[in-house]
């Protein structure tokens, strides 16, 4: 930057241009802090720091006149940052790389600026900077400093168009919240009731590989660990014919795994169509009709409860009793699906028994004998399985989130030694054994639990409740759900995953480090306080705006009756409503800041406007008894009449004592005086 | 005066960049099916649907008076004063009173207490001679947000005068006292001799302002020299020789005003217009204007 000082005055004169007015710059500082949070976690670190020295050094700069001139450097500037963002991602596409990019050209911005417009660029350009921050994240906490951020950048303009109107700082705050006020209402309506046309144009960020979220037909160990702090959007489930869904926890069946590797079991690379004829349905009443709403995950699992049977259209029924999209889901879906609690396969055909009972190479001998010594005491396949639940029950396995690394052969390595794992750790191994002793079996992945939305009464299932379980064939039964993570922790299929988590840390179960703090804090009343204030908050946030997404707020619609009609009637309809509310604004603020009028003074202003039509106008400064002499001139017919009513008017206004005329009276003679003209 | 009834609003440049940010949240929030965008954007248009009738009720009450201008010689400034009152009982803020007609001036004003008047005053360059209309006035202001501007306009009957602009010799014709009783004069010329002071005239040189009384704090006041001369100068349109009409008027006013400088009493005589000898501030400005309404051999626009 060309900071030193130039020695001609004339050129220090020429470069002291800066028209910035220090106050609104303030606010708009204020406004652009509140923006960062977002950006500290999930862009390159540089680029905050870069922002917030961009910001202390304008105010730096501004009393001394200097900003950021030279084109040149400017270029090589924006060059430089444009080079440190492609090596910090190895890219410049997707949204990180972009809103960086933003960030910095922001900040660029901020040292150029100088003028009443570049002021007013930034404010819009702090406002898009707000749209990034929802793009990288939308917890509650990064919401509140984005609106805050928000309501900042208004305070900005309203400070940069007071101009040097007097008062304290926190004027324009006051200003922005009766804004604000006002809004709220509109807010709520379009929040509410405005359709939210979905345009299907996907903002393709990045790679698409990357956007792939959720689990993958691998189940490997660690696999489903790294999604448990996920609080991406799974799917929605809703139960249109009872409410709160069956009783019970919920497993949604995503992939039925077949291959087993040990530790790692995989699903079939291209899963094949089961035939209806084997099978028997329940009848539809006993059926549990769901109404999915899968977010994009960029793969083809379509979710349903235990075993689905009614298929939507676009999905097939793979072997394994799970549901298969011909297409990968790539934008959000609806369908509906019907599911049965009860096993449907009557019998096993020959080659899914093969299939079923297929092992590895690498199955060590003692974990071999384990599963032998089960078979041999009680070749009963219940009994095997209880005996090995038992084994989990019994045995000091503890379940963990972060369990270590294993390897698909440490199966022996798991069940005598670390004996601490996950779900995919116990369902792989506890699959492994039944086929060790003779049993058909399986690894299903999918969901397990989720949240229920009270307002839109569905189940939000997250990223983060991803759960993997077993199925083995009872040869009178069918396929038979086992869950071998209950027997290890047996609260967690009552549960999602989050709040069991959180429990544990009540419970003072994990209470290390800052769980230590934590519960250290809470015992201070008013921190207490604040944290559930904040907690709800959060929670409404999550539930309330969060899980009003276009599909909640279809369903609000139907339930209101207001989707007849199509989006276009309902947006104008809303917009109507909205036009009125800001005409009762209008009136309700001229009504309280309009002039006072005296009515006499008002009536006789009338008199002289209906005057005025018939062509005798009153001159501004113009008393009445000329302008009454003047009138009976031009009007001679009138004049009667004329003289009449400013004797009125003069002893109304001007008698030394209280006027014996009342104001109707002369209101009348006016109201009357277009009669006779 | 039927205009500054109504108020008219229209969008500001700025409420472009508004609306290319509301396309761009729109566009993230419908493909991210993002609730959370969508209350930023339903949030921002809100706000900017509020403030138009915040900046519609801006202008309410708000009126105009202007007052007279004083004249001016064409080529210099004329400054026209506006008291800009506010009849509500609301403070208003950001009032910009602009002129388009005559150079387009903007003036600010930050704000006006209830029931307050700000006064400005307008400064737009005297172009041709003559009586002119001051055209219409606009009253507009963008305040809170600056995404909509509202109008009031305002067309005052008011005129203002602009005097022939002062040029050619400045000496005063000494031989063309036709009058019977004039007597013979002496040159009025720039001499040594300190003869008093009296009030500046507009247009006349400044080369004689008392400046030290000036920085004193006192008006604009002319110091005299020479010997006055005692007979008075007839000043006659069609006794100049110069053949554009203009070139005449103009060097009538440098003599009107060498003449009024000189406390000379005058006569000027213009087609169809005569006005007798005599000298003064009322006689100076009556000459002006006979001068700067003059309309051709015809004679003076009525």
């Amino acid at each position: 930057m060309r900071l030193s000082k130039s020695r001609s005055s004339r050129r220090t004169q020429q470069w002291k241009d800066t028209t910035i007015p220090r106050r609104p710059l303030l606010w708009l500082a204020a406004a652009l802090l509140f923006t960062l949070p977002p950006m500290l976690g999930n862009l390159a670190s540089w680029v905050a720091w870069f922002f917030l020295l961009a910001l202390a050094l304008k105010f730096w700069m501004e009393p001394r006149g200097y900003r950021l001139r030279s084109t040149i450097l400017k270029l090589i500037l924006a060059c430089l940052m444009l080079g440190a963002i492609f090596l910090s991602y190895g890219t410049l596409k997707g949204i990180e790389p972009g809103v960086s990019l933003l960030a910095v050209l922001v900040s660029l911005k901020i040292l150029e600026a100088h003028t009443a417009r570049e002021f007013q660029m930034i404010v819009m350009m702090a406002w898009v900077l707000c749209l990034c921050g929802f793009l990288l994240s939308q917890d509650f906490a990064v919401a509140f400093c984005l609106f805050v951020a928000s309501a900042l950048l208004i305070a900005a303009l309203v400070q940069f168009h007071r101009g040097s109107s007097p008062g304290a700082f926190w004027v324009p705050l006051v200003t922005t919240f009766k804004l604000l006020a006002q809004a709220a209402p509109v807010v709520v309506l379009l929040f509410l009731l405005f359709p939210r046309i979905n345009t299907g144009l996907q903002l393709r960020i990045g790679d698409f590989h990357a956007a792939m979220t959720g689990f993958s037909d691998r189940l490997s160990p660690g696999g489903i660990a790294t999604l448990a702090n996920s609080s991406e959007i799974a799917f929605r489930a809703e139960f249109p014919d009872s409410r709160t869904g069956p009783a019970g926890p919920l497993y949604w069946r995503g992939v039925v795994m077949w291959r087993c590797e040990g530790m790692e079991w995989r699903g079939p690379y291209s899963p094949t169509s089961i035939s209806d004829s084997s099978r028997r349905y329940p009848a539809r009443d006993k059926a549990i009709r769901q109404r999915i709403t899968i977010a994009p995950h960029g793969l083809r699992w379509m979710f349903a409860l235990d075993r689905p049977f009614g298929i939507p259209s676009g999905a097939m029924l793979a072997r394994g009793n799970y549901l298969y999209s011909v297409r990968p889901i790539r934008k959000p879906r609806r369908y509906e699906v019907l599911s049965s609690i009860e096993p449907i396969d009557k019998e096993l055909d020959a080659y899914e028994r093969r299939q079923a009972l297929q092992l590895p190479a690498s199955i060590t001998p003692a974990v071999s004998e384990l599963a032998a010594s089960w078979a041999t005491h009680d070749s009963e396949p219940r009994a095997i399985v209880k005996s090995a639940l038992q084994f989990f029950r019994t045995q000091g396995f503890r379940y963990s989130v972060s369990p270590g690394e294993y390897n698909k052969n440490d199966l022996e390595e798991f069940l005598f030694h670390r004996r601490t794992g996950f779900c995919e750790h116990y369902a792989a191994s506890f699959a492994t054994l039944m086929r060790l002793a003779g049993i058909p079996a399986r690894v299903v992945v999918g969901y397990l639990g989720g949240e229920y939305n009270d307002l839109g009464g569905f189940f939000l299932v997250r990223q983060a409740d991803t759960h993997a379980w077993c199925e083995v064939w009872i040869p009178d039964h069918g396929w038979m759900r086992v869950d071998p993570t209950t027997a290890v922790a047996p609260d967690r299929a009552g549960l999602d995953l989050s709040s069991f988590l959180a429990s544990r840390v009540a419970s003072g179960e994990m209470a290390t480090g800052r769980g230590a703090l934590l519960t250290r804090l809470t015992r201070l009343a008013l921190v207490n306080q604040i944290r559930s204030i904040w907690e709800a908050l959060n929670y409404q946030w999550d539930t309330r705006v969060l899980g009003f997404d276009a599909d909640v707020q279809d369903v609000f619609l139907t339930s209101l009756g207001l989707t007849k009609s199509g989006p276009l009637p309902l947006a104008m309809q809303v917009l109507i409503v909205i036009f009125v509310l800001l005409i009762i604004y209008a009136g309700w603020m001229q009504l309280r800041t309009r002039r006072r009028v005296d009515r006499i003074q008002a009536l006789y202003e009338r008199y002289c406007q209906k005057l005025a039509r018939i062509g005798v106008r009153r001159d501004p400064c113009e008393g009445p008894v000329d302008f009454e002499k003047r009138a009976t001139q031009s009007l001679p017919s009138a004049s009667k009449y004329v003289r009449q009513i400013t004797e009125t008017y003069i002893a109304l206004r001007y008698a030394p004592e209280p006027a014996v005329i009342s104001v109707d009276k002369f209101a009348k003679e006016i109201n009357a005086f277009t009669a006779h003209t | 005066m039927k205009t500054g009834k109504f108020a008219l609003v229209y969008p500001t440049g700025n409420f472009a960049a508004l609306l290319f940010v509301l396309a761009a949240m729109w566009y993230a929030a419908s493909s991210q099916n993002s609730p959370a965008i969508y209350l930023l954007l339903f949030g921002l248009t809100a706000v900017f649907l509020v403030s138009i009738p915040h900046t519609l009720l801006n202008l309410a009450d708000v009126t105009i008076a202007t007052e007279s201008a004083k004249p001016a010689f064409a080529g210099q400034e004329v400054s026209l004063p506006v008291a800009i009152m506010n009849c509500s009982r609301a403070t208003r803020r950001g009032i910009q009173l602009v002129l388009p007609t005559r150079g387009g001036e903007r003036k600010h004003v930050d704000f006006i207490a209830a029931g307050k008047a700000a006064r400005v005053t307008l400064r737009f360059p005297a172009k041709q001679r003559g009586e002119h209309r001051i055209g219409t006035l606009r009253l507009t202001s963008i305040y809170p947000l600056g995404f909509v501007r509202v109008l009031k306009k305002f067309a005052p009957s008011q005129t203002y005068l602009v005097y022939p602009k002062p040029s050619g010799d400045p000496r005063l014709p000494m031989h063309r006292a036709r009058l019977p009783h004039s007597r013979p004069q002496t040159e009025l010329g720039e001499g040594d001799d300190f003869a008093g002071v009296r009030a500046y005239v507009p247009g006349e040189s400044q080369r004689h302002i008392d400046w030290r009384a000036v920085a004193r704090g006192q008006p604009l006041i002319t110091k005299q020299f020479a010997a006055e001369a005692e007979g008075s100068v007839h000043l006659d349109f069609s006794a100049l020789r110069f053949h554009d009409a203009e070139q005449r008027l103009s060097q009538l006013a440098m003599w009107v005003i060498e003449a009024e400088r000189a406390r000379r009493p005058y006569s000027l005589r213009l087609p169809n217009t005569d006005i007798a000898p005599a000298v003064g501030e009322a006689h100076f400005h009556r000459c002006m204007r006979a001068l700067s309404l003059f309309q051709g051999e015809e004679g003076p626009r009525p």
